[in-house]
């Protein structure tokens, strides 16, 4: 079957028929990835067994894992990708997705407690984006990219210790690891977040809806004004509940999204993506330096 | 009452030595961009605006030939607008013509490539809609398409995916011309920008858009050029 949205993982993706039931087979063959496949998948099965309003998590029925291999077997969902869904999403759909995205955060917050995560994570993980960078071929002669490390990594010390919800988050939660089936959201590709916190999760969330991440893997026609002007609705709706609801989302929302696109940049070796991440983290340090526009 | 906006400002490589086909005559010697509007209740227009381009209008003296139809078809509240540059979606044809005339409150815009009757325009936001079984030959590759509730209420418009047996017939209702042009302004980097776009922006803020059920439609283009 052929995905109409590449992910990075490397995982390999098959649809398996037993009996009349499809199932999802993810699996890798990268022993360095065997062990980060089985997280995701403890983390799905943890999250599969809470109940959330409109969102769903597809259940995981085995997990198979030796020193070089792991599979695992999930529930198969019949849905469409982001794309198709907001192409033909009337305006009550929106506001759906709005508040069943508030609504999981919002109970991922509850079932997080406010913790202090020490300014060495943040500044240990820039260390380790700046080293990554300088290794990668592609970005370490580009004075650009590595003047905007060079920038990011003075602000990321300026940040110190942040006080937010650690306890509970997806890891990844971009449109293309939601499934769109009718007004039910089914949450797949979970994983380790350098963070435990909610705040990342609406981190990824608007690294779709205010910089349109994953249309860039999308290789289909689509009506990219639609889906901008709906991107920017959900960016609107979700910025303006979490800052007038938390200082934490207030403090450190801007910083952490700079994180983020900090390490898709380490790995990127595709000019068009370099392209975009340069403007990206260009426009965030921008506003980082006037926190006014942000 | 309203104004009726008529956005013809397009330009189109075609254009460069023909006469656009929505100033050419019909075999009554009626232009088909005057015919467009022919189906509607007139009598409930205050100003009736038909929005061209200057190179148009010095190539094929459009103004003085909309002048003479105007006079023989009794459009006595008809106006032409010339614009000096095309514009680059028909939103921001009818934004010049807005802000160029001055225009307030409701606004009717209508396609000039197509033809419809309407009995009645009434007060709110609206977009003119047929059904596809109505047409005995259908093109559904250059058409909007607008799903209605069981109560017909607007609930979503999108270019050339058939989310409906709906679609757009090329008449719009704004009940507020400065609102228009506020959507418009939020939207005009974006290309390209359609008229179905600013519709569903604001159906995303909640702004309630009826149908305006019509009859008798004839569909003129040629090219799916939008004036």
């Amino acid at each position: 079957m052929k995905l109409d949205i590449q992910g990075h993982s490397g995982c390999d993706i098959a649809i398996v028929h037993e009996d009349s039931d499809l199932f999802i087979h993810k699996s890798t063959h990268d022993p360095g990835y065997v062990s980060r496949l089985v997280n995701q998948a403890k983390k799905q099965i943890a999250a599969s067994r809470i109940e959330y309003q409109n969102i769903r998590v597809p259940k995981i029925f085995e997990v198979e894992q030796s020193d070089t291999d792991a599979t695992i077997k999930m529930e198969y969902i019949y849905s469409r990708n982001f794309i198709e869904h907001f192409e033909q999403a009337g305006f009550e759909q929106i506001k759906y997705l709005i508040g069943a995205i508030k609504y999981f955060i919002d109970l991922e917050i509850n079932n997080s407690s406010m913790q202090t995560v020490p300014s060495r994570i943040l500044t240990d993980k820039m260390a380790d984006v700046a080293r990554k960078v300088s290794h990668n071929d592609h970005l370490n002669h580009d004075e650009e990219a590595m003047e905007l490390v060079k920038r990011s990594s003075e602000v990321m010390d300026g940040v110190g210790d942040m006080v937010m919800p650690v306890g509970m988050c997806h890891g990844d939660l971009t449109f293309s690891n939601i499934l769109f089936n009718g007004n039910n959201y089914y949450l797949i590709d979970f994983l380790d977040s350098f963070i435990e916190s909610p705040l990342l999760d609406i981190v990824k969330i608007r690294q779709d809806t205010a910089y349109l991440w994953s249309t860039l893997m999308y290789n289909k026609p689509f009506d990219k004004v639609r889906l901008s002007i709906i991107s920017e609705k959900i960016d609107t709706a979700i910025d303006e509940y979490f800052t007038g609801k938390y200082q934490w989302y207030r403090d450190y929302y801007m910083p952490l999204q700079l994180m983020n696109f900090l390490r898709i940049l380490q790995y990127a070796h595709d000019d068009k993506v370099i392209a975009y991440l340069k403007r990206v983290i260009s426009s965030q340090l921008a506003t980082l330096g006037n926190p006014k526009t942000a | 009452m309203m104004t009726l906006i008529v956005p013809i400002a397009a330009n189109n490589d075609d254009y460069a030595h023909k006469l656009p086909q929505p100033f050419r005559l019909d075999d009554e010697g009626m232009m088909y961009c005057v015919r467009a509007i022919t189906g509607l209740p007139l009598d409930q227009m205050d100003n009736i605006y038909f929005v061209v381009l200057r190179d148009h209008d010095e190539r094929f003296m459009l103004n003085e030939q909309l002048m003479m139809q105007f006079r023989r078809h009794h459009l006595t509240n008809a106006h032409v607008t010339i614009l000096d540059e095309p514009t680059g979606s028909q939103a921001e044809t009818v934004a010049r013509a807005i802000e160029l005339n001055g225009i307030t409150g409701m606004v009717f815009i209508k396609d000039a490539d197509c033809y419809f009757t309407a009995d009645e325009i009434l007060p709110q936001n609206g977009v003119a809609i047929y059904a596809l079984e109505n047409l005995p030959i259908v093109d559904p590759q250059h058409k909007s398409y607008v799903a209605v509730d069981d109560m017909f209420y607007v609930t979503n418009i999108i270019e050339k995916r058939v989310v409906s047996r709906f679609f757009s017939a090329g008449g719009y209702c704004f009940e507020d011309a400065a609102e228009f042009c506020r959507y418009y302004e939020r939207l005009k980097e974006y290309s390209p920008l359609y008229l179905s776009h600013i519709i569903y922006s604001m159906l995303l803020d909640k702004k309630i858009f009826r149908p305006i059920e019509i009859d008798d439609y004839q569909d003129w283009s040629v090219t799916n050029v939008k004036y």
